[in-house]
C-alpha cells in the first residue's frame, strides 16, 4: 500500500510539473495563436472581397434566422464587408458536401450581386482531381457570376453566361462548389433586400 | 441516418488504416497470422470504443469547464494508458482464458495511434456522445477489417517466392498498397 | 568525444529508425505527400525526441521502475503539446497540413523506444546526441520518401513546378497506395544496398 502511494505520488508530481509548464507555454502562445487564426480568416475574406477595408459579423439574430432556414443549409457564417462606413459586399462561409465530405469555402459577393471571389479551403476531396477545386483556374470561373440566375456546371464546350466548366474527373466536387456559390448568392440577395 | 453515415465513412470510405494511416504499426506487426490478427482486433475495438467515450467525457466535463483544452494530448494518453491497464486487470481476474488470448496485445494498444487518433478526431468533429461511441466502435471495426484482410494476404505471402530485398516489410507494404487501392472503390459512397 | 559522435550518427543510417527498424510508420506514410510536410514532421519529432531524451535521462534515477512508462509518456506528451502550440502560433500553415499527426507524435514508437532503450540507460549529453541523430534519421527518411512521392505524384519539388504543363503526374503516388508503395520500395532499396556490408 505504501508503495502504491509512493508511485502515484511520483506520477502526480510529474503531471503537476508538466501542467504548470504547459500552462505557462499556453499563456505565452495563446494570444499569438488567436491572432493567427483571426488573421488567416480575415485574409481569406479579404481575398474574396478585395474592396473591403474591414469585416463585421452579421448580428446574432439575423444569423440565427439564416442558420434556421433550410434553403441555406450549407451556410456557416456571414460577414459584412465594409469600406468607408458603407457595406460593399458580403463574405459568406459555406460548406457544401463534396465527394469526400464537406468542402469548406468562402464566397465573396458585392452589393450588386456579382461574385467577387471564391476561395476553397479545407476539404477531403481526392488529390489531383477534386482537390484541384482549390486552384484559382477553377475558382476564378465564378467571378462575375450574378444572383440573377443559378450557376450551372457543364462538362465540356464553351460555358455560357451562367455556366462554369467542371474539373475533369471531378464533377461532384465542381457541382458542390457551384451549389455553395448559389446558396451564397441567394442569401446575399435576400440580405440586400432584393 | 447520420450514425450510419459515420459508421460507413469510418469503416469503408476513410478506413483508419488504409486511407488515414492510423494504427500502421500493429497492422504490420501482428498481421502475420490470421489468428493473432483477430485477437488483436477484438482487443483494439474494445479499447477504442471505451477510450472514445472516456476521452469524450474527460474533454466535455473536465478540460472544457476548466479551460485547459491544451492539456488534451496528455489527458487523453493517460486515459488510454489507464484504461488499457484497467481492462488488463479486469480480464485477468474474470476470464483467464480471454486473458491468455488477448493479454499480450493489451500493452501494445497504448501506443496504437488509431486509439489516440479516434479520441482526437471525435473532439475535432464535434461529435456528441452517441456519435463518439459509434465512431469509436466503427474505428475498431475498420481496423479489424483491414488487418484481417491483410493477414489473409500475408499468410499466402509466406510461401510465395519473393526477391531477397523485398522479404519482410517491403513486400508487406506493397501488398498493403494494393489493398489500399481496392478501398478506393468505396470513395464517394457517402 | 568519439562516443558522442557515434551516438549521433548511429540513428542516421546504421539504425535509421524508419528505414531499418521500421518504427514510426504512421506519420511516415501520412505526411509524406509533399517534401515541406515531411521536413516539418521530421523536425517537429526531432525537437520532441531531443527534449524527451534529455529529461528522461535526467530523471531516470528518481523515477520508480514500476511507473516509468506513464512518466515517460507524460514527459513526451508535454513536449508534443509545446511543439503543437509553437507551430500553431508561428507556423500555422504547417500545423494545418500535419493536422492530427502532430498530437500523434506522442504515440510515435520511435520516441518511446528511444526513451526506453537509450535515454533511460545513458547520460544526458549522450541522450541528446541520440535524440538528434534519431530525429534526423527520421527526417532523412521522410525527405527521401516525400521527394519521390511529390516529384512523381505532383510533378513538383518543394512546391516548385519541375516539368512543363504537358507532364501528367502519377496521381497514385500522393494517394495512400503510393505511400505504402514508395515506403516499401525504399526499405527494399536500403536492404539491397546494405546487404553486402552485413555478410
Amino acid at each position: 500500500m505504501r508503495d502504491y502511494i509512493r508511485l502515484s505520488g511520483v506520477l502526480l508530481i510529474i503531471c503537476a510539473i508538466a501542467a504548470v509548464l504547459l500552462g505557462i507555454t499556453n499563456d505565452v502562445t495563446y494570444p499569438k495563436i488567436q491572432e493567427q487564426i483571426a488573421m488567416a480568416n480575415d485574409e481569406a475574406r479579404k481575398q474574396v472581397v478585395p474592396a473591403a477595408e474591414s469585416f463585421e459579423a452579421l448580428d446574432e439574430a439575423a444569423m440565427a434566422d439564416v442558420l434556421a432556414n433550410p434553403a441555406y443549409n450549407v451556410v456557416k457564417d456571414v460577414y459584412q464587408a465594409k469600406a468607408g462606413g458603407n457595406v460593399v459586399g458580403y463574405a459568406v462561409s459555406v460548406a457544401p458536401k463534396g465527394y469526400g465530405g464537406a468542402v469548406e469555402m468562402i464566397v465573396g459577393v458585392d452589393v450588386n450581386g456579382a461574385v467577387q471571389g471564391v476561395k476553397v479551403g479545407t476539404n477531403n476531396e481526392t488529390p489531383g482531381l477534386g482537390k484541384n477545386a482549390e486552384k484559382p483556374s477553377f475558382s476564378e470561373q465564378f467571378n462575375g457570376k450574378t444572383w440573377d440566375s443559378d450557376v450551372n456546371v457543364i462538362k465540356s464546350g464553351a460555358p455560357k453566361e451562367n455556366e462554369i466548366t467542371a474539373i475533369s474527373g471531378a464533377t461532384i466536387t465542381s457541382k458542390a462548389v457551384a451549389a455553395g456559390v448559389n446558396q451564397a448568392l441567394s442569401l446575399v440577395k435576400e440580405l440586400s433586400g432584393k | 441516418m447520420n450514425l450510419l453515415v459515420i459508421l460507413v465513412s469510418v469503416v469503408f470510405v476513410n478506413n483508419f488504416v488504409l486511407s488515414r494511416f492510423l494504427g500502421i504499426c500493429p497492422f504490420l506487426g501482428v498481421s502475420k497470422k490470421l489468428e493473432t490478427a483477430v485477437g488483436m482486433s477484438i482487443a483494439v475495438t474494445f479499447v477504442m470504443a471505451l477510450a472514445s467515450v472516456m476521452s469524450w467525457l474527460v474533454q466535455t466535463y473536465l478540460l472544457v469547464p476548466l479551460g485547459i483544452e491544451y492539456m488534451q494530448t496528455i489527458a487523453f494518453i493517460l486515459v488510454i494508458a489507464g484504461l488499457v491497464q484497467f481492462v488488463e486487470m479486469v480480464i485477468k481476474k474474470t476470464s483467464p482464458t480471454l486473458y491468455q488470448a488477448l493479454g499480450v496485445y493489451l500493452p501494445l494498444i497504448t501506443t496504437n495511434c488509431a486509439v489516440l487518433g479516434v479520441a482526437i478526431l471525435n473532439i475535432q468533429s464535434n461529435f456528441n456522445l452517441i456519435e463518439t461511441l459509434v465512431n469509436g466502435v466503427g474505428g475498431g471495426l475498420s481496423f479489424t477489417l483491414a488487418i484481417v484482410l491483410f493477414a489473409g494476404v500475408r499468410e499466402r505471402l509466406e510461401t510465395a517466392p519473393i526477391p531477397k530485398a523485398l522479404e519482410g516489410f517491403p513486400i508487406a507494404m506493397l501488398a498493403a498498397s494494393l489493398l489500399s487501392i481496392a478501398f478506393f472503390a468505396f470513395q464517394g459512397l457517402i | 568525444m568519439n562516443r558522442l559522435w557515434k551516438d549521433l550518427t548511429n540513428g542516421l543510417i546504421k539504425e535509421n529508425p524508419t528505414l531499418r527498424l521500421v518504427l514510426g510508420t504512421c506519420p511516415t506514410l501520412a505526411v509524406t505527400t509533399a517534401v515541406f510536410n515531411g521536413i516539418g514532421m521530421g523536425l517537429a519529432a526531432t525537437a520532441v525526441l531531443i527534449g524527451s531524451n534529455l529529461i528522461i535521462s535526467l530523471i531516470k534515477k528518481i523515477v520508480p521502475n514500476e511507473v516509468r512508462i506513464p512518466v515517460y509518456v507524460v514527459v513526451i506528451a508535454s513536449f508534443v503539446t509545446v511543439v503543437q502550440m509553437l507551430l500553431k502560433a508561428y507556423v500555422p500553415a504547417l500545423d494545418k497540413q500535419l493536422g492530427i499527426f502532430i498530437p500523434l507524435i506522442v504515440v510515435n514508437c520511435i520516441i518511446l523506444a528511444r526513451a526506453e532503450s537509450f535515454a533511460a540507460k545513458n547520460p544526458p549529453l549522450n541522450s541528446v546526441m541520440d535524440g538528434i541523430g534519431m530525429g534526423l534519421g527520421f527526417t532523412l527518411a521522410l525527405v527521401i520518401i516525400s521527394s519521390v512521392r511529390e516529384i512523381l505524384g505532383a510533378g513538383t519539388f518543394f512546391g516548385i513546378q519541375l516539368f512543363g504543363a504537358s507532364f501528367k503526374p502519377a496521381l497514385i503516388m500522393i494517394l495512400p497506395p503510393g505511400g505504402f508503395m514508395v515506403f516499401g520500395l525504399t526499405i527494399a532499396a536500403v536492404n539491397r544496398l546494405t546487404a553486402g556490408k552485413k555478410s
